[in-house]
Parts: C-alpha cells; structure tokens; sequence
C-alpha cells in the first residue's frame, strides 16, 4: 500500500478544549477523501494539521512515510479564501512566482488554471481586483492560484459553501480533472452530495469529548 | 473685526508677491517635518513591523510603552532633547541647538512612537488567512515578511501622512529647538505664535492659510489612500 498520510492518536487543543482527537487516520497517494461531521467536529482542524500549518498537541501524523514538513507538496484552500490587495492574475500566479517562475510561464499557468476552474475568458479577468469578484468567482480564482502550482496533494476546506450552482459544477468539476493525474485530495464538507460527486471515500469525523 | 480683513488682505499680498520672511518658514517647516518624516520612517517602520509581526518575551511592554509615547507632550520632547544638545550637554560639541537639525531630532523623536505603534497595529490587523494563504502557496519566511509588507502598503501610507500630520503642526520642539530665529529656524507654527503676539496678524494669516493648505493635502492624501485600501478589501 502506498501511504499518504498516516495519523496515530492525533489530537490538537487549545488551551483547555479538544478541536480534534482522531485515533487513526489513513489516505493512500492519489485518493479522493471527503471528510463530513457535523460543525466543530475538527474537520478544519484536521485539514490545518495535514497542511502543515499547526502542529498536533499530541500524536503522530506522518507525510509519505516522514515527519519532515513537505513545503510546497500540498496546498490547501481555505474556507474563506483570502485574495491578496492585488489583480486576479497577480493572486493565481503569486504561487508560482513565490517559485521564481518567469511570467511568460506563469501566463501559461494562469489561461490553464483559469480554465480548469470554469472560466471561459481568463484574459478578461486579469486585471480585476478583489472587490469587483463575486464569492463564487473568489472561490474559483483562489482554486486556481492552488490548480496552478501541480500539487501532489490538495485539501479542500469547504470548497462549496457559499457560492452559486454554476461555480459549485466548476468547482467539482476541476477537483475530479485532478484524479486522473494522481493528485490527492482531502475535501471536508457539510453538502452531501460532494461524496458522490467526487467519487470519493467519505470519513466522518466524530472528535471524542475529552 | 476690521483688523482681520485688514490683516487677510495684507496675508495674500504676503503670499502673491513671495515674502521672504514668510517663505522662509514655509521652507524651515517643510524641509525639518521632511527630513524628521524620513527618519521617523526609516527607523519606525521596520521597528513597527518587527513589533507586530514576530512574538518575543516583553513584546507586551513595548507595545505599552510605544503607545503611551504617543501622548508624549512636544513640550516634554523639546526639553529632554535640548538638556542633550545645549552647549553644556553631553551633544553640545555639535552644536546643534537653535539649528534645523536640532530641530528634526526632536520632531523624529515625536513622530518615531506614530509610526511604530501605527506600523505595528496594520500587521496585528492583518487578516490572519493572509498568512496561511502564503504558507499554503508556499511562501518562504522572507517571502512571507515581504508579502505581508505589500499587503499593508496603504496603511503604511497612511501612518507616513498621519506622522506628518502631527510634526508640522506642532510648535514646543521648533520653539524649544529651534529657538524661533528668522530666515533660519522660524516655523510657520512658530511664526504665527510670534507674530500673534505681536499683534501682527498678516503673516500670521498668511501662514495659517498654507497650514491649512498642508492640512488639507494631508487628509486628501489620507482619504486617497483608505479609499485605495477599502477598494481592495475583499471579504466574504
């Protein structure tokens, strides 16, 4: 079996209150996982776990075999995505500049992404800020800042919630693009029907009170 | 009030025929708030970033105490630095008392606490998703410093014009400092507390009006950039 993620006992608190307490947890590479439970269950708290972000309080989670941190491996979209003060070209390609990537380059990415995420005129977005965006079109242009950088693993924080029916079909339509080229996706949601959507495995996560 | 029309018709003769002596001050004001500005910025800035951006022991402490030098009295600064820079003080040798950078010491001193503590509140306010924005894209930690500084450009804008703001209109540092001397330190504050006094009200006017002038480009400037910063902002 080839192992993704591997989490033993995992548990990560603040100050006195449990976010999460999972005892295990396994994802093999190039799997679909969708993660339900209900509000405060630790869904969010695991993602910012598997990305790198916090660390657990106790317990191990291993990456591919190793505790070293995989910069630049994994990437995760935020519930609410942040788009920084800038155009929506300079937000999908920052990741691949922070890369050093010529612009020529990031252009490429930038129409493929764009594209990937259900946008039929990329070029006429680009030079739109922040505050001229819909949710929806926020969304979308914060999956594709992360489409862009090829990640080996992608984790979805609610990828669906608050945005139209148009942007949620072209949401689920660039995650499940992603199977076929052996990215491995964690996606934690509330909207049941995002399991079979993806074709995924669903875990629920009950944190334990403690 | 005779002698305000009076004194207003004489304050824009002062201005359309360039009166040497009122704009002597306008360039002693301009040239010692530029000068106090850059270095307020240059070491305030950095400082200010440094104290809102990284966690330390007595972090805390500093932060109270960069606040509560906010309300320092310009009076308060004039004297601490003038026991430094009088002819018998341990800076005497310099000779800067009475003299524009004697003044601009001061008036850095003054705006030195704006700039940190205001520096320092934009990176505390700072969306937190900003951050791990960056981290999930993969920034660096300089590149994470670096971004974060481009994110809060407008409001390090606004600390700059705000800092400015308070230094060209204050009068204790120029008067202590400066000691008031025409075509050399003379202040457009110091003037029209002067001329005031003297009953003289034309320059006072006069110079009054380009306060007001710089008081209004000031807050355009600051308008300018929270419009520019609000534009930007993007919540859902």
């Amino acid at each position: 079996m080839n192992i993704l993620f591997e989490a033993h006992d995992l548990r990560k608190c603040y100050g006195s209150i449990t976010a999460l307490h999972l005892p295990s947890f396994v994802m093999e590479k190039g799997e679909t996982v969708v993660l339900t439970g209900r509000n405060g269950s630790g869904k969010s708290t695991l993602l910012r776990l598997l990305a790198f972000l916090e660390k657990p309080t106790s317990g191990v989670l291993r990456y591919a075999g190793s505790q070293t941190e995989p910069r630049r491996e994994i990437t995760l979209l935020l519930q609410e995505p942040y788009l920084m003060k800038a155009s929506v070209f300079w937000n999908v390609t920052l990741g691949l500049r922070l890369r050093g990537v010529d612009r020529k380059l990031a252009h490429n990415g930038y129409m493929e992404s764009m594209l990937a995420v259900g946008f039929t005129d990329p070029e006429s977005m680009a030079s739109r800020g922040p505050g001229e965006l819909s949710g929806g079109e926020k969304q979308r242009i914060a999956l594709a800042s992360r489409l862009i950088l090829s990640p080996s693993v992608l984790l979805l924080d609610e990828p669906t919630s608050n945005v139209d029916a148009a942007s949620e079909k072209a949401i689920l339509n660039a995650v499940r693009s992603l199977r076929p080229r052996g990215v491995s996706v964690v996606c934690a949601t509330h909207d049941r029907d995002v399991p079979a959507a993806l074709e995924a495995r669903e875990i629920g996560i009950v944190s334990e009170p403690v | 009030m005779g002698y305000f029309s009076e004194g207003m018709s004489k304050a824009l003769a002062l201005l359309l025929n360039m009166d040497d002596a009122t704009f002597s001050a306008i360039q002693a004001t301009l040239s010692s708030t530029s000068c106090a500005l850059l270095v307020a910025a240059t070491l305030g800035l950095p400082l200010g970033f440094l104290l809102g951006y990284t966690t330390f022991p007595g972090k805390k402490f500093l932060r109270l105490l960069s606040d509560t030098l906010l309300a320092f009295p310009t009076v308060l600064i004039g004297l601490i630095v003038y026991v430094f820079i009088t002819y018998r003080g341990p800076l005497g040798q310099f000779g800067l008392l009475f003299t524009l950078p004697g003044m601009v010491i001061g008036q850095s001193i003054l705006a030195l606490p704006i700039v940190i503590s205001w520096t320092a509140q934009a990176v505390e306010n700072l969306d937190r998703r900003c951050r791990e924005t960056l981290l999930t894209l993969g920034a660096s930690p300089s590149q994470l410093a670096l971004h974060t500084i481009r994110e809060i450009r407008y409001d390090l804008g606004m600390v700059c014009v705000t800092a400015f703001g308070r230094v060209v209109t204050e009068v204790g540092v120029a008067m202590m400092l400066g000691g008031n001397i025409r075509y050399s330190t003379r202040t457009m504050t110091t003037a029209i507390s002067l001329e005031t006094s003297k009953g003289e009200f034309a320059q006072g006017i006069a110079l009054g009006l380009v306060l007001l002038l710089i008081a209004f480009l000031v807050n355009f400037l600051l308008a300018w950039f929270s419009d520019t910063r609000d534009e930007h902002e993007h919540s859902f």
